[in-house]
């Protein structure tokens, strides 16, 4: 009875499969990788660039090629010494040493294959003719607010939407919510549509002292709340704090840590402290200066403060609007900021929010930038993919929408690629009005992957496994198309050494691209004594979810008869995650989609230290690698 | 033993019943792999994060005192939703989400009474005869199709009449408009008012009513369609049997009439066996809901229940449990009531 989709599963294994629904494309989004000096894979090992075999596979390149690869001794060291390089350097002079120490955190993770990744999502959208919204970018369509979007002859915007339990900023942790927030609330800077390109929203301008502790924000002077109150730097103040200490809030750490967060300066007390970081309330960096000015300090120097700033729970709300702040007694309560109450500075106003059936929004004519085309936003939503189509396409309920790959076919789309990798164009739709609607195939910075807790899994058996993939088939036969074959965790669209450097990363592969090795694979298990007659066995989880069991039996018939077993498995996504927890797990699948463009906050949970399951999720939270146990001075 | 002294033992026995639901329930959930938190927050969320709503929710407490607490929530009707619904209060949560369920049980258990079992009565007097064969073929093919595949079939076939339909016909402009086959029927076509707790209906929307009823029935002859043919089948083989025994002939013996001897007594001999069938609906229709709520996208109790089961919503997956069971068990007290009415051989008297 327990047939469950991938999707109705919960909101944030939602979030992680966002991107199955996406078509093929190997368009890339431009690099943002700053002040790279491209020097390639700075490591010594793994090959600093693939020679001249520009080929698919990796065929003769000597040193790499997986004919002569060998096992190397472990890389944890490596991984370890980068990731505290960057630490160590934070100053923005020092990016192109952090760049270097990314790459040679993949390489270790690489040489050492404690992950194969497999494929960067791809989000696809559909709209109908009578609708004109802009193209998304990819960073994702929830950044996209509809006071642009149009519906002719239509003042209502109909569109579908994934289950989600709040509208309340720092209580969201979804896309689904993100998208019905981000129509209300408004953060200071912002990516237009999820284009990566920074923009100032409610901000005149930023100005950072010498030694990057100090930013200082100068606020638009014409922001109004929905309640008709203007935007102070209080009310700034008042929202961040509420990130940082409301017990309500599921992001603190994004406010305070300095990996992967604000960085606001603060002091943590087990007894006087509160919300979930343990800040003391009076301790936090942020200061009014007047109306318009806010002062925040920072406990390191943190270049990509306003990318983070981007994130949904930034967004301002009037001060003492909630009284989950030390401090507040509060207008309205949680419960209804969850679910009845929105007073941000959006285009949209709030209008309802039945759970698990419907949210509404309308237009805020008192909005201080360009008021909304239609007058009513509304989503309906959904748990099942075929209820969604038959609503979206059958009955052309929905102005934009998406569809599941049962309906989908990659011979309807004809589109061709825009200046920032999109593919844009027309789909032939089969069912309904089979008419034709806009197509835009958008690579997402999303990564979905085959990981292995190295403790539990010989490094031999991973690079068997590593060998014998081939992306192309996985993603083409079994993924539909939708996705772009993944050969590094951080996707190429943030590659710190730009597309140059990418591009001699690919070629520096050793498992050989887009190929089955069948026979390296063999010769490394049957070297270590792994043979047919006396397989390994491995265990591989993966979420419940058809294709990843589709692509975990690819590999399970590959590897069968080189030396290793491998048994299929699968687990709802919080069991797989409290398994992983626990270190219970040998091979898994899972993803990871970026918030706002920084390499770093991929990065940060590679760390051999903090992949330690027995810290996570308490002192660590890195993936579930248990990469710890292959450091020098822990073995 | 007395009817009354029978039904407190029943109402006595249940108690154990009900204990040993909520410790199992609280056993599988919480000391199972599935980690709420995680299914909450998601992957993005830091330690602290982590931390933080676990000491929240109390996850952190000696499991005795979870325990107790769960249960004690549980009695009383609250608690609040750790993850499908999170933070809100169970009553609330049940409040929306029940009347959805109810009425698409109330249909589904209404469909195949006056459908099924007419159907079964009638082959049933004409046995053997092309009419039956059409009425039985009917009921084995709906028996047949499993409710998850039909609940895709028909959803499908109405959505695509939006462009066309065979023959012209158009599902959501036939009767009263709807915009979608998907969806929960809005179910505000009656005004309650209430004096003090007791809420009554004072008005009727009627317009409302055809539409929530027009939107339920492609659902709740899915759900229904399974006892249609179980009730088509058991009805025909009643009525089969009673038609043909002795006490039928000496009525017509005594020159009773034939329409008098088949309503006064055969239908009413034929209904015993009946009722087992028709109440054990109520449960089936429980755990149907769950698919068939799913693909309608229907915001009612067994969707709710399928989420809260799998994300480790403990005090919500606990309380849908509890109000299941105690529905069970009234249904399982009032088959007995029934018996007795129908059927007054049957007693408690041993």
């Amino acid at each position: 009875m327990t047939g469950q989709q991938p999707d109705e599963v919960d909101n944030t294994r939602r979030k992680l499969l966002l991107a199955l629904g996406g078509s093929a494309s190997v368009g890339l989004a431009g690099c943002t990788g700053g002040d790279s000096d491209n020097e390639g894979n700075g490591g010594e090992n793994g090959g600093t660039n693939g020679g001249e075999n520009g080929g698919t596979n990796g065929g003769e390149n000597g040193g790499t090629s997986p004919s002569s690869l060998e096992v190397s001794p472990p890389q944890a060291d490596k991984a370890q010494a980068a990731w505290e390089r960057v630490i160590n350097n934070p100053s923005p002079d020092a990016q192109g040493l952090r760049n270097e120490a990314y790459v040679e955190m993949e390489e270790a993770v690489r040489d050492d294959m404690v992950l194969l990744p497999l494929y960067h999502g791809l989000t696809e959208r559909f709209w109908y003719n009578d609708v004109e919204t802009p193209n998304t970018g990819t960073l994702g369509s929830h950044h996209q607010i509809h006071n642009d979007t149009s519906v002719e002859g239509s003042d209502t915007l109909s569109l579908t939407n994934a289950t989600f339990n709040t509208i309340d900023p720092i209580q969201s942790d979804d896309t689904a919510s993100a998208r019905v927030i981000n129509q209300m609330y408004e953060t200071l800077t912002h990516y237009p549509a999820g284009v990566p390109e920074l923009q100032n929203r409610l901000i005149e301008g930023v100005s950072v002292s010498d030694d990057q502790l100090t930013w200082t924000i100068t606020l638009r002077d014409d922001v109004t709340f929905h309640d008709g109150s203007s935007m102070t730097a209080a009310d700034v103040k008042y929202s961040l704090e509420r990130v940082a200490l409301s017990d309500n809030s599921v992001r603190a750490s994004f406010a305070l840590d300095t990996t992967g967060g604000l960085a606001i300066e603060h002091e943590t007390d087990e007894e006087n402290g509160v919300g979930p970081m343990s800040a003391v309330p009076d301790s936090l960096g942020i200061e009014a200066v007047d109306e318009q000015t806010l002062e925040l300090q920072v406990s390191a120097p943190n270049p990509p403060l306003l990318d983070v700033m981007t994130y949904s729970a930034f967004a301002p709300v009037p001060e003492g609007y909630v009284g989950d702040v030390p401090g507040y007694d509060g207008e309205v309560t949680v419960d209804e900021i969850s679910r009845q109450e929105a007073n941000g500075t959006g285009p949209f106003l709030f209008d309802s929010f039945t759970e698990n059936e419907e949210a509404r929004v309308v237009r805020n004519d008192e909005y201080w930038g360009e008021t909304a085309n239609v007058s009513e936003v509304q989503w309906a939503i959904f748990s099942d993919p075929q209820a969604e189509y038959d609503y979206s396409v059958r009955e052309e309920n929905a102005d934009i929408f998406e569809i599941p790959t049962q309906f989908y076919s990659q011979e309807q789309i004809s589109a061709e690629e825009d200046d920032r990798g999109r593919d844009v164009g027309t789909y032939q739709l089969q069912d309904g009005p089979e008419t034709e609607v806009n197509y835009l195939g958008v690579p997402e910075l999303s990564t979905f992957y085959f990981a292995f807790n190295v403790s539990q899994t010989p490094k031999p058996v991973r690079m068997a496994v590593a060998l014998v993939a081939n992306h192309e088939q996985l993603v083409q036969q079994i993924f539909q198309g939708r996705g772009v074959e993944a050969f590094s965790f951080t996707p190429p669209g943030i590659w710190p050494t730009g597309q140059d450097g990418y591009d001699s990363w690919l070629e520096a592969w050793p498992y050989g691209r887009n190929e089955s090795n069948f026979d390296a694979a063999e010769r490394i298990l049957s070297n270590n004594d792994y043979t047919s007659d006396d397989p390994y066995d491995l265990t591989v989880t993966t979420y419940s979810s058809q294709v990843f069991q589709q692509a975990a039996g690819n590999l399970r018939d590959k590897l069968s008869g080189l030396g290793v077993s491998l048994e299929l498995e699968q687990a709802p996504f919080s069991t797989l995650q409290e398994r992983g927890e626990n270190g219970d797990l040998q091979m898994y699948s899972l993803g990871w989609i970026w918030s706002w463009e920084s390499v770093a906050y991929g990065m940060f949970s590679f760390e051999p230290k903090n992949t330690n399951t027995d810290e996570i999720p308490g002192e660590a939270n890195g993936y579930y690698l248990d990469w710890q146990t292959a450091l020098e001075d822990e073995a | 033993m007395g009817r009354w002294r029978y039904f407190l033992q029943r109402v006595l026995l249940s108690i154990p019943v009900l204990f040993l639901v909520i410790t199992f329930l609280f056993v599988v959930l919480r000391l199972g792999p599935v980690d709420p938190v995680a299914a909450r927050l998601g992957p993005q969320a830091s330690g602290a994060d982590v931390a933080a709503v676990e000491e929240r929710l109390g996850l952190n407490d000696p499991l005795w005192e979870q325990y107790i607490r769960f249960a004690s929530d549980l009695l009383q009707f609250e608690g609040q939703s750790w993850v499908v619904q999170a933070d809100r209060g169970i009553p609330a949560v049940l409040a929306d989400t029940a009347p959805p369920t109810l009425w698409l049980g109330f249909w589904a258990i209404l469909l195949p009474l006056f459908i099924g079992l007419p159907l079964g009565f009638y082959a049933g007097l004409n046995p053997n005869s092309s009419r039956d064969y059409i009425s039985s073929g009917l009921g084995i093919l709906w028996l047949a199709m499993p409710n998850f595949w039909l609940a895709s079939m028909l959803a499908a076939f109405l959505a695509s009449t939006a462009s066309g339909g065979p023959l012209g016909f158009e599902w959501h402009t036939f009767g009263p408009n709807i915009q979608s086959v998907q969806g929960t029927p809005s179910l505000n076509f009656v005004t309650l008012s209430s004096i003090g707790p007791v809420p009554f209906p004072t008005g009727l929307d009627l317009g409302g009513f055809a539409r929530d009823t027009k939107k339920i029935l492609p659902p709740a002859i899915v759900l229904g369609s399974a006892s249609m043919a179980a009730e088509q089948r058991i009805g025909r083989t009643a009525v089969l049997e009673n038609i043909n025994s002795k006490y039928v002939e000496t009525a017509k013996a005594k020159g009773v009439k034939g329409r008098k001897i088949i309503t006064k007594h055969v239908f009413r001999n034929a209904l015993i066996p009946l009722i087992p069938v028709i109440t054990n609906e109520a449960f089936l229709l429980i755990g149907g809901s769950v698919i068939v709520e799913e693909l309608f996208t229907i915001n009612g109790l067994g969707r709710t229940f399928f989420q809260s089961i799998i994300q480790g919503d403990l005090p919500l997956a606990g309380s849908l449990l509890f109000v299941f069971t105690l529905l069970l068990i009234v249904l399982n007290i009032f088959q007995d009531l029934l018996y007795t009415i129908i059927d007054p051989r049957v007693g408690y008297d041993q």
